[in-house]
């Protein structure tokens, strides 16, 4: 039986519930918050960073992983050169590269055919089907060892080094490096655009220091359409709704500087007038 | 008691859902090769009826006939499944059959005829016939080969790495724009002058638009008013977002006419090039 | 009895009439209920949709026109079987689209 006692004890208990439910959800957004908010670090190796293992078909077929050393690829190309001219998609597997199409020029072997000329060398052929060319294990190299020609340390001893890894672009400002934006056969030239002012970035949240955002820096790598419109698509600044969230996952500004530009977790190199000590681990 | 309970956990979900963002574009995805630029994949009723999907390439019927014949005189929507194509269709010299109908030659050389679509009938031979579309996932061999078929045309950079406007204007290819005993029988266009449409992007170069470079292979009513529905100059916007999401001009310019990164072929008013 | 007459006279005339028709090879339903035989929507059909091409250089009152022709020609392509149907009626809305299309840019470019 109710009365009036036990009345007021039960909307008292219902009142708690309500606050504990409030106080648990707005505990548990902080956390995943947190954990969202915040980049991972890049791998403790600077050699790893930018490695892609791509597997769609090498395990069922034979061969075991490819990798992909983006550090090795960039200091001779450019982005676009890849990820536009010659195709390749910006997650690992999602190209879905086949030995058929590598040796039919795509892909891989857009390059990689024994026959284009890289520093005055032929580079080897991807995939091959001669008899006695035995590079398969330079590109399906996981588990393997010395079956790689390349080091990242004696690759990248004269390189500039930034906070983390190579600076990619003091590299191509001081001419150490010069990577190639035209694959003859493949690319086809183009009138240049101009490149747009630099221009700031407001951060979502009033604490955090704008971007200031350059234009003609990116272009040097990717062009236009690396870019646009799929990763950037909207062009008007009140649409543009671009977060660490978004980042954080691999759009937008994370399709690069998660895994393979410049790690996210160097704020100070986007958020440019943040303290020092955002530097990034 | 449990009223409150729904209420604190519709709550609890909510501030608990806020942190979890959804991001919609952003990545950029794997560039289709050459010869698979313009594939469409067609399965309204092929799984159904225990055959594979069927896949069409643009490549090889764009450079025998315009956009129009196909997707206004025979009727082809301009999505994929979006026809409700069915084997009786075909079989009665509808859709795919007006010209895949054992009877209409593929070109007057060789005097062949283009194979027939669907049949009342299916034959043990009419198994292979019906792999010929019906080919999702089989590797079948077609009469058609890209890389001799693209090797003479002028190049593009993107897309199916062949410039169709060129080819067409050289006299490479002559797409056929009228098909007797299926299309209206129509008079020349009139002439209608090229525009610039300004993109209010600071640095980037004004788009000129030719009606003429698209009515060559359009007419009129494949976009008007269904693709572009705006009746009077200056009041329609097209942004770049809704385009790429295949509105407007990303209606045949993301996955079969050149695709959206070969910026410069759209937004090609000359403006001095910085590096 | 002149009464009479009258509407003999006025019988004998309508059957005159109506066996004329049926000399001339029209079905006697088709003409009571004033629709064109089947073969004759599809003389219809490309007969307006020929002139997608020519629409700008139509008035308005043209232009109209062309649309009314359109709108009583999808019950009769409604009525067809369904292949056709799918067809014709898909057909038929792009042209009569472009029509209205271009009567509505005409009238705003008036304004």
């Amino acid at each position: 039986m109710l009365t009036c006692w036990n009345q007021k004890r039960t909307r008292r208990s219902s009142g708690w519930l309500v606050m504990l439910a409030l106080f648990g959800g707005i505990v548990f957004t902080g956390i995943a918050s947190a954990q969202l908010y915040l980049p991972p670090p890049p791998p403790a190796n600077a050699a790893d960073y930018g490695k892609v293992v791509m597997d769609n078909f090498s395990t069922t077929l034979g061969p075991g992983p490819a990798v992909f050393d983006h550090w090795l690829h960039r200091s001779k190309y450019t982005c676009r050169l890849c990820h536009v001219d010659i195709g390749f998609a910006m997650q690992a597997k999602a190209t879905g590269v086949r030995a058929s199409t590598n040796r039919e020029g795509y892909h891989c072997g857009a390059c990689h055919d024994g026959k284009r000329l890289s520093d005055g060398k032929p580079i080897f052929a991807a995939c091959s089907d001669a008899v006695n060319d035995k590079q398969c294990d330079r590109c399906h190299s996981v588990g393997k060892k010395d079956v790689r020609k390349y080091s990242y340390s004696s690759y990248t001893a004269k390189l500039p080094k930034g906070l983390y890894g190579v600076d990619w672009e003091a590299a191509e400002k001081n001419g150490t490096i010069k990577p190639v934006d035209f694959l003859p056969g493949i690319s086809l030239k183009k009138s240049t655009m101009k490149s747009r002012e630099d221009f700031s970035i407001k951060a979502g949240l009033p604490w955090v220091h704008p971007v200031t955002f350059s234009h003609e820096k990116h272009a040097i790598w990717n062009g236009c359409e690396l870019c646009h419109p799929e990763i950037f698509a909207t062009t008007s600044k009140a649409e543009a709704k671009y977060t660490m969230f978004s980042n954080i996952e691999g759009h937008h500004c994370g399709a690069c500087h998660l895994r393979v530009a410049f790690p996210l977790n160097n704020c100070v190199k986007c958020h440019q007038r943040a303290p020092s000590w955002a530097k990034g681990n | 008691m449990s009223r409150k309970l729904f209420v604190a956990s519709i709550l609890f979900l909510i501030f608990c859902g806020q942190s979890i963002l959804l991001a919609q574009s952003g990545t950029k995805k794997r560039r289709p090769l050459p010869y698979e630029y313009g594939r469409v994949v067609i399965n309204n009723y092929s799984a159904k009826a225990d055959l594979s999907p069927v896949v069409f390439e643009h490549w090889i019927h764009r450079s025998k006939f315009t956009c129009r014949v196909c997707h206004v005189d025979i009727g082809f929507a301009m999505k994929a499944n979006g026809t409700d194509i069915k084997a009786i269709d075909n079989t009665q010299g509808y859709y795919c059959g007006t010209c895949h109908n054992g009877k209409t030659l593929a070109d007057e050389k060789s005097g062949k005829a283009i194979f027939a679509a669907c049949s009342k009938r299916v034959t043990a031979e009419d198994g292979r016939r019906c792999e010929r579309c019906h080919s999702q996932g089989k590797k079948v061999a077609s009469d058609y080969d890209f890389f001799h078929f693209a090797k003479p045309l002028p190049k593009e950079n993107y897309g199916n790495g062949i410039d169709w406007e060129k080819s067409e204007e050289l006299g490479l290819i002559k797409p056929v724009a009228h098909i007797d005993g299926v299309s209206s029988p129509r008079n020349p266009l009139a002439l209608q002058k090229d525009f610039a449409l300004n993109p209010k992007v600071e640095g980037m170069p004004d788009i000129i638009f030719s009606h003429k470079k698209h009515t060559v292979w359009n007419g009129c009513e494949l976009c008007h008013p269904e693709i572009f529905t705006g009746v009077k100059k200056g009041t329609s916007h097209y942004t770049m977002v809704d385009i790429s999401q295949g509105k407007s001009c990303g209606a045949c310019h993301t996955n079969v006419a050149f695709p959206l990164t070969d910026c410069q072929r759209c937004h090609s008013k000359p403006v001095a090039a910085m590096r | 009895m002149f009464k009479r007459t009258i509407v003999t006279a006025l019988l004998i005339t309508g059957l005159a009439g109506l066996s004329g028709i049926c000399a001339s090879g029209q079905s006697t339903s088709a003409v009571l209920q004033a629709t064109p035989a089947p073969q004759t929507w599809q003389s219809e059909f490309d007969e307006v949709c020929s002139k997608t091409q020519d629409a700008m250089t139509f008035s308005e009152e043209e232009l109209a026109a062309l649309i009314v022709r359109c709108d009583v020609l999808l019950p009769q392509l409604e009525k067809l079987d369904e292949t056709r149907r799918k067809v014709y009626t898909a057909r038929l809305r792009m042209c009569r689209g472009l029509y209205a299309y271009v009567l509505e840019s005409k009238k705003n470019a008036k304004k």
